[in-house]
Order: structure tokens, then C-alpha cells, then sequence
């Protein structure tokens, strides 16, 4: 991420802040050429992971830093923060073999978060979680499917 | 009828077309949104057998708190044996609700024109 174009930022996760942090970086990301769809969930990934660490990693008071970059063939993420230990990766999947009327409400979001990102990397540092995700960019997309 | 707009920009406006509630939203579905979204729409969910059409043609976002506003209206539309149907969904949005499977667990019509002709059969 040392020579994109890089966007930086330390937000609460809380719903307001996020949305506005989601403003920044649609806006920049759009500044920067990136197409919609990148750009779209570049920023719905970011509003998930920070959704989560206010609902389940305790985070509302504390900052969470955040590191975007556009690359030439995908948009590069980084997310940092204080909670407790949590790997996104881990997160367990939502059940899609259940009818409508059974079908819990929620565990979506770190599912969505694993399922756009073309890369999703963890580590545990200096007593914080550290996230870096990448979405491809129009033209650089495999074949990823869904479930 | 429902007409207002959320601190955090989702536009929410209602008509009723035949005996079909059609919404449309604007805006982002996001965690600070949806569960106003739901709790207004499910305000017309008051009759036997509802049909409600939600125009999605102006939502660019929509998160998994989202999801689950629509999630909570299907299952309120199901259990008073009414039936519920999107539309006009924008490409990127759509694309997250394959990934969840809400595509194959809702009726998604290209246009509202469609949608209603379906709903009205």
C-alpha cells in the first residue's frame, strides 16, 4: 500500500460516524477512478467490521484507524483497533439451508465481509487487531461466486 | 402514509396501488437506518394477506443491518399470509443479496411495472 493513493482516518464505530466515514471514502475512492462496484464495497465492507466492533468487540468509546489505498487493480483496506482478540475469518457462517420463517435475523455481516473481499488477512499486534482486506477493481475479478 | 426522511438519509415515501403498499426508499439501509426503515414500513402491515412492494431503485447501500430490516417485514408480510416482492434493484446492491441468498428467498422484479403485474396475479 506505500506508493497508492492513500486515504486515512480514526473514527468511533458508532452509526453516525461510520456513515460518515463511508461518505469520505466513497468520495475519494471515486475521486481517485475506482469503479462503483469497488468503491461500493470497499465501503460496505469497512461499515460491517466497524458495525461489528461496536455490537461485539466492545469498541464504542474507542477509536478504530482506518487505511484505504487505490491500487491499479484493487483497493486495499486497513483496519485497526483496540478490542479484544478477533479474527473476522473465523466468524461462523449463516445457515441458508433453512426456509424464510427460520431463517435467523443476523450473522450476516462479517459473512458479507468475507464473501467481497478477493483477500481477508489478520493479526493479532502490540496488543491490537489488525485487518487487511483487498477488493478487486473492475476488470482484475476471478470467479468468485456466491455460497 | 408514510412520508419522512431519517437523520441518516434513507427517504421512505408509500402509496397504495390497487390494493398492493408500494414503498420506495432512498438512500442508504445501513446500521443507523434500518430499524427505523422496518419499524415504519411494518406500520402498514395491519391487514389479512398485505402486499407490499418495496422500489429499491434509488437504495445505492445496504448493509447486513439492512438485510435484516427486510429480513423482519418478510417474515411479518409471511405470517399474516401476505406476500412481498422488491424491485428495481441497483446492480451492486444486488450483488449483496445473492451472496446472502436473499435472491433466492424473495421475488426481485426488474421494475415496478412488472413487480405489480406479478402481484396482482
Amino acid at each position: 500500500m506505500l506508493d497508492a493513493i492513500r486515504f486515512e482516518a480514526s473514527t468511533l464505530p458508532t452509526p453516525e460516524a461510520i456513515a460518515a466515514l463511508i461518505d469520505r471514502v466513497i468520495a475519494f475512492l471515486d475521486q481517485h477512478g475506482v469503479d462503483a462496484r469497488a468503491a461500493h464495497h470497499t465501503a460496505l465492507v469497512l461499515s460491517e467490521v466497524l458495525t461489528n466492533l461496536a455490537t461485539h468487540g466492545d469498541c464504542c468509546d474507542r477509536p478504530a484507524n482506518i487505511a484505504i489505498a487505490a491500487e491499479p487493480d484493487k483497493v486495499t483496506g486497513e483496519v485497526i483497533d483496540s478490542g479484544p482478540p478477533f479474527d473476522p475469518r473465523l466468524a461462523p457462517e449463516p445457515s441458508f439451508d433453512v426456509g424464510i420463517a427460520e431463517r435467523p435475523i443476523g450473522g450476516l455481516g462479517l459473512f458479507l465481509v468475507r464473501k467481497l473481499c478477493s483477500s481477508l488477512e489478520y493479526a493479532r499486534r502490540n496488543g491490537e487487531n489488525c485487518m487487511i482486506f483487498a477488493i478487486s477493481r473492475e476488470g482484475n475479478r476471478g470467479d468468485k461466486k456466491s455460497h | 402514509m408514510i412520508d419522512c426522511k431519517d437523520k441518516d438519509g434513507t427517504d421512505i415515501r408509500d402509496e397504495r396501488i390497487g390494493d398492493t403498499f408500494v414503498v420506495t426508499a432512498k438512500g442508504r439501509l445501513d446500521g443507523g437506518a434500518s430499524a427505523a426503515f422496518a419499524e415504519k414500513i411494518g406500520t402498514l402491515i395491519t391487514n389479512e394477506n398485505p402486499k407490499l412492494l418495496i422500489d429499491f431503485a434509488g437504495v445505492d447501500f445496504v448493509t447486513s443491518a439492512g438485510l435484516r430490516a427486510v429480513l423482519v417485514l418478510v417474515k411479518k408480510v409471511k405470517a399474516a399470509g401476505g406476500s412481498f416482492a422488491l424491485c428495481s434493484v441497483q446492480e451492486q446492491v444486488r450483488e449483496v443479496l445473492d451472496i446472502t441468498g436473499f435472491t433466492d428467498m424473495l421475488r426481485i422484479h426488474a421494475a415496478r411495472a412488472e413487480a405489480l403485474s406479478a402481484m396482482r396475479g
